[in-house]
């Protein structure tokens, strides 16, 4: 195969176009530094006083307490369920494979507002109103997806006969499927974690439905601010947030290799 | 070490029986190979005995014990893939010892057991290395590790060597009759090469559409095929229409071939199976060998052997092969020659059809 290098102005295209798609994040980064107590770009004079004001408000370590556990919660809760319903998915143990896997991915395509509207009604209709439960199983029904997906990408890149091969050395099928098939489809896995984590941190549709002021999560919580009138430390609060993703970005794709997975 | 049996096991999808009775008993030891084209049952059956497919019918034992129903991880088996299927995230020796660890061995018995298999397969100090970093040929002699390690009471081998160069496939062939014959382990060998299947087995048993055609020796599969499947799928016959007339066998007027085999009813239409490399072309030969007088058609050289494609009385051809440094090796197109072959080379097999 003969490698094809861009020629210059494809390279100069894609280049604006990620200065283009970067431009918000940059904004928001220097505004959190101004002086200023309103939003200002560029930033007057170079302050910390945001940061700070972050990491002393009770209300933001409240929400960002209670969006980790809400993330960390969905996300395990999603493996579990999500790879056992791909392996039984992908092996065909079910009749119907293919309308289950769609049914299972539609969050993904269903508007998030009307995810969040049926699931307000149906915890109505049960009898379940407000608290962290409620939020947790919300948040496991739009986090379900990322997992499948990956999952039933990486089984699908297993050779079925290393299976078949721990099966006639002696293994059951629980031990093939914890030594063979989980190690094998890991890094998927975690490339589906990461999304499934980020899609919770980030939900603001769906939670806000859904939250009571208990459980207000760090997007809500700046949904809510910027509402009442931007002060940087809104900026603040972002910039962490960006830190925090591009650096759990940095280790999983050191770890895993895990832009295969996306 | 123990035999293997299968009693009339039967392998139906839905309309489709790809295994149709098929009964079969293997010796302690012995090494036999399951010989037919792809789709004639092989592979089904060699997946039956591991337990990867169960059977629609009949019954298959491992020394004596039933196993139809066992799952493959309770029936003792080492099965060689193909695609060799090593285990890509672990080690060469992690490979090796994954059978051992799971009958409960542990600590140094394990390594002595994982060294000695790593060594048998002659990759001795290869443990540390993972299965990505191996040739083709390496990855299958730890595949073959890997399987005998846990000294199963059957060995099975699915086409193992259909991956690998033909010069490595000729080396490992020799490494592999070498194992088994050190190991004295039971063996079924599926594959669709026959030279592969005469050489290593000590039976062969042929398939053709989920029956067993024949079941024999290298040699007598070879020399006396008992259908017309065997004769037309081992070597390269020629297959010509004949008619039995006066307890003699005529290809067409003055004709007349003798041959050792039974000839069915006066009159009746047979087909006869004369292998190329059965055929002698020298003008001088043995005094009982039937003589056709031909025209050469067709000459093409292939290193060793010489093809002739040679024209015969009735519009029959037949493909001859002669040895490159034979003295049949510089005939001419449309020279004149005489075909020789012994009453024993004229083979004739299965339906004999009235006219």
């Amino acid at each position: 195969m003969i490698e094809q290098r861009p020629g210059l102005s494809i390279t100069t295209i894609a280049l604006l176009v990620v200065i283009f798609l970067q431009i918000p994040v940059i904004i928001v980064v220097l505004a959190s530094f101004s002086e200023t107590s309103y939003l200002t770009i560029p930033p007057q004079g170079w302050t910390l006083k945001w940061f700070e004001a972050v990491f002393t408000s009770s209300n933001y370590l409240a929400a960002i307490k209670n969006s980790l556990i809400l993330a960390v919660g969905a996300t395990v809760i999603s493996l579990v369920l999500g790879v056992a319903a791909s392996y039984a998915l992908f092996r065909k143990m079910l009749p119907g494979s293919e309308a289950l896997t769609s049914l299972l991915m539609s969050p993904l395509i269903i508007p998030s507002v009307v995810i969040g509207v049926a699931l307000l009604q149906y915890f109505t209709l049960v009898g379940l109103r407000g608290g962290f439960l409620v939020l947790l199983i919300a948040h496991v029904v739009i986090t379900v997806p990322y997992i499948v997906r990956s999952a039933l990408a990486s089984l699908s890149g297993i050779d079925l006969s290393v299976e078949e091969a721990a099966r006639c050395l002696g293994a059951n099928g629980f031990t093939t499927f914890r030594l063979m098939t989980l190690p094998l489809i890991k890094p998927g896995l975690v490339a589906g974690a990461l999304f499934s984590f980020v899609t919770s941190m980030e939900n603001v549709p769906v939670t806000i439905f859904l939250a009571g002021p208990r459980e207000t999560t760090l997007p809500i919580l700046i949904f809510t601010s910027v509402e009442m009138g931007v002060d940087p430390s809104v900026a603040a609060v972002s910039t962490i947030l960006i830190i925090a993703t591009v650096a759990v970005l940095f280790v999983a794709e050191r770890w895993t290799g895990f832009h295969r997975f996306v | 070490m123990s035999n293997l049996s299968l009693d009339h096991v039967v392998k139906r999808y839905g309309d489709l029986t790809v295994v149709k009775d098929v009964s079969l008993g293997i010796k302690e030891g012995e090494f036999v190979s399951l010989l037919g084209p792809s789709g004639c049952g092989k592979t089904t059956i060699l997946r039956m005995v591991a337990g990867l497919i169960e059977p629609s019918g009949g019954a298959i034992r491992i020394a004596s014990t039933d196993v139809t129903r066992l799952p493959p991880n309770k029936r003792n088996i080492g099965l060689v893939f193909q695609s060799y299927a090593l285990f890509p995230h672990m080690t060469v020796f992690e490979n090796v010892a994954f059978g051992l660890r799971r009958k409960g061995e542990s600590g140094t018995t394990l390594d002595g057991r994982v060294n000695e298999a790593l060594a048998m397969v002659r990759l001795p100090g290869y443990g540390e290395r993972y299965p990505r970093q191996l040739s083709g040929g390496q990855q299958q002699r730890v595949a073959m590790a890997r399987a005998i390690a846990p000294r199963p009471s059957v060995l099975l081998f699915d086409e193992p060597l259909s991956n690998l160069d033909a010069k490595l496939r000729d080396e490992m062939q020799i490494e592999l009759k070498r194992l088994q014959r050190e190991l004295g382990i039971t063996t079924l060998f599926v594959t669709h090469d026959q030279g592969e299947a005469l050489s290593l087995s000590d039976r062969v048993c042929v398939m053709n559409d989920g029956i067993i055609q024949q079941f024999a020796a290298p040699e007598d599969v070879y020399r006396r095929p008992a259908t017309a499947f065997v004769a037309s799928f081992i070597g390269k016959p020629n297959r010509l229409k004949a008619t039995v007339r006066g307890g003699r066998l005529t290809l067409g007027e003055g004709l007349d071939l003798r041959t050792d085999s039974a000839l069915g009813a006066d009159g009746s239409a047979t087909d006869v199976f004369i292998r190329q490399e059965a055929i002698n072309l020298t003008p001088t030969g043995a005094d009982d060998a039937n003589r056709i007088p031909g025209t050469i058609a067709l000459r093409s050289f292939s290193g060793p052997q010489v093809q002739y494609v040679i024209r015969i009385a009735g519009g029959h051809e037949l493909v001859v092969e002669a040895a490159s440094s034979g003295t049949a090796s510089h005939l001419e197109h449309g020279q004149p020659v005489t075909l020789e072959v012994r009453p024993q080379d004229v083979l004739v097999l299965g339906e004999s059809v009235r006219s």
